[in-house]
């Protein structure tokens, strides 16, 4: 009703200034001031009907429904005809982005976002004496609102291990505090800061383009051979220089413990004062070269370990990675090197490298992507002996990543992996993954 | 009641002629609203064009001592990201949930039409958005975006 009265009452405006128009023009005498109030009568009109016609627009896109307000795209004029259509795709990945919901978390109650995947396989994605069907992890991370400089994130992850049991882990819990637009102070349990995948990706399988991490870059409870988690202090962020942006990371956690062959975080506290420190320094160029994150990280340790003659070994871990993600390419580049010393006995020092390299290519829904990662560790450094997972190897791998929408994906990865120096196996194995997001 | 018939149908045939006038009339001397966006904050933010995609990226949070609270606009948001951040909506999804699994910021809330969001900017301290409709007295404009 309120629609029709506004429709009607602007075009009897229109209709009646034209009226009077026509009426003045046949009938008086062309006088300047004649004209001149016809002109500022006509003008009135038209700024009226332009008002009525956008409040018409807002009461139209108030009373469709949300899809349809999302999709219904405007008259397209002739000479708009391919932006019209481009913004109409656009329009229609917006409408899928708001099904997904992953940008419209109101701003009351607490916004709780997840990850998950289940998968199958010739072999396990993380344990390759399994094969079949296989959950993957059920993952959850909190970020209450808490103010405008209180932060918090909390990640809850559920998995089953290898004996099948379900394992809850308290991912992250940290609590921080904004210094500024370029700094802040978290305190708790977080990702540790080095290279760029432990941060970008880490139990998002539906954000990562490959079905897998890089085997050396697995958490310590999944074959990891560097802390994945630290539990500690950590100032992070960021400052625009130029057309780009300058990030940073410096942390200090407790030192790591090996056992059970395990990385052990230690998050219920240290027995003795060993820490681990390090920080990382990246550049996310800007211009045409967008997309483009180069960075360097660095940390030291004292790791001991629960062998008969425990073992104390200063690791030193030394990185390098770039990235290059816009919205084709996701290129991956890290490197790592370790130069490590045996503080307990005599063997010195030991050098070892691990690395991978990762090219994908977004087609529209499909991309197809290639991996290469090798690890080759010094197995007279206790540090990598003490460790079930640190034996040297390389793999190769090939997939393909197809979204179904914003926020599920279907993945296919065909891999061949040798370990050469502890098992001296080789194996391949064909594995598929559905993940989403939420 | 035949009355009526010709009333209702005279009636409908006259809203439909003049709607069309109207339609017509507007889209002769001037591009469709949708083709211009406004970038508009609350007069107590200070941020200038080139801030505009930290501000909706999430890496910037304040203008000086104002707490900025970004919101989305459903009806302009295919518009804005084509011209202000340039990123295909897939990408923009994909950065916040990578920006807030890392960082632990909150993806932006989002409103669903220009008036709602006119009067949300207009009213809320530190509050910027973008429409495709004159925005009219009360807020700031940022950026005046055409074609």
């Amino acid at each position: 009703m309120k629609r029709s009265a506004v429709i009607l009452c602007s075009a009897l405006l229109f209709t009646g200034a034209m009226g009077s128009a026509d009426a003045a023009t046949a009938a008086a005498p062309k006088t300047d001031d004649r004209v001149a109030e016809l002109e500022r009568r006509l003008d009135a009109s038209n700024k009226l009907i332009e008002q009525l016609s956008e409040r018409l627009h807002d009461l139209e896109a108030r009373l469709a429904p949300p899809s349809a307000t999302a999709k219904a795209p405007e008259p397209p004029a002739p000479a708009q005809d391919e932006t019209t259509a481009r913004l109409a795709a656009i329009e229609r990945e917006v409408g899928e982005m708001a099904v997904a919901g992953a940008a419209s978390s109101g701003s009351s109650g607490l916004p709780v976002h997840g990850f998950a995947d289940v998968g199958a396989g010739t072999r396990g994605a993380i344990d390759p004496d399994h094969k079949g069907f296989a959950v993957g992890s059920l993952d959850f991370y909190l970020t209450p609102e808490l103010g405008e400089r209180t932060r918090a994130l909390f990640e809850l992850n559920f998995e089953v291990d290898e004996n099948g049991e379900l394992a809850t882990d308290l991912e992250r819990a940290q609590i921080g505090y904004q210094i500024s637009n370029g700094a802040t102070l978290w305190l708790g349990r977080f990702h540790t800061p080095y290279g760029y995948y432990n941060t970008a990706f880490h139990h998002g399988q539906q954000i990562s383009t490959a079905l897998r991490r890089p085997s050396f870059l697995q958490f310590e409870d999944a074959g990891g051979i560097m802390p994945a988690h630290t539990v500690g202090l950590w100032l992070t962020g960021a400052h625009r220089l130029g057309g780009g942006r300058w990030t940073y990371d410096a942390f200090v956690g407790n030192a790591q413990q090996i056992e059970d062959g395990t990385l052990n975080p230690r998050q219920s506290g240290l027995t003795e004062s060993e820490f681990t420190v390090g920080g990382n320094l990246g550049y996310l160029a800007g211009g045409f070269l967008d997309g483009l994150k180069v960075g360097l990280s660095y940390y030291t340790s004292t790791v001991g370990d629960d062998a008969l003659m425990p073992n104390r070994t200063r690791v030193n871990n030394y990185g390098l990675y770039a990235t290059f993600d816009t919205d084709r390419w996701e290129n991956l580049l890290e490197f790592y090197h370790f130069d490590n010393d045996d503080l307990s006995g005599t063997s010195g020092s030991h050098n070892s490298n691990a690395g991978f390299v990762q090219i994908a290519y977004r087609l529209e829904r499909f991309t197809p992507y290639t991996r290469y990662e090798r690890a080759m560790l010094e197995q007279t450094d206790a540090y990598f002996a003490a460790q079930t997972s640190g034996g040297s190897y390389y793999r190769s791998a090939v997939g393909v990543r197809f979204d179904l929408n914003l926020a599920s994906a279907l993945k296919l990865e065909f891999g061949r992996t040798v370990e050469t120096d502890r098992a001296r196996e080789e194996f391949g194995d064909a594995l598929m993954q559905y993940a989403i997001r939420f | 009641m035949r009355f009526a018939s010709r009333s209702i149908v005279l009636r409908l045939g006259a809203r439909a002629a003049l709607a069309a006038l109207l339609v017509a009339t507007s889209h002769a001397d001037a591009p469709p609203a949708s083709l211009v966006l406004y970038v508009i904050c609350n007069p107590s933010v200070e941020v200038s064009e080139e801030d505009l995609r930290d501000v909706f990226l999430g890496e910037r949070q304040f203008a000086g001592d104002v707490h900025l609270t970004p919101v989305d606009n459903r009806a302009a948001q295919p518009v804005f990201l084509e011209r202000v951040l340039k990123m295909t909506p897939a990408k923009y999804s994909t950065t916040w949930t990578k920006k807030s699994f890392r960082d632990g910021v909150n993806p932006l809330p989002v409103k669903g039409s220009n008036a709602e969001t006119i009067e949300f900017v207009r009213r809320e301290v530190g509050a910027c958005s973008y429409v495709t409709t004159t925005p009219g007295a009360g807020v700031r404009v940022i950026l005046n975006s055409t074609g």
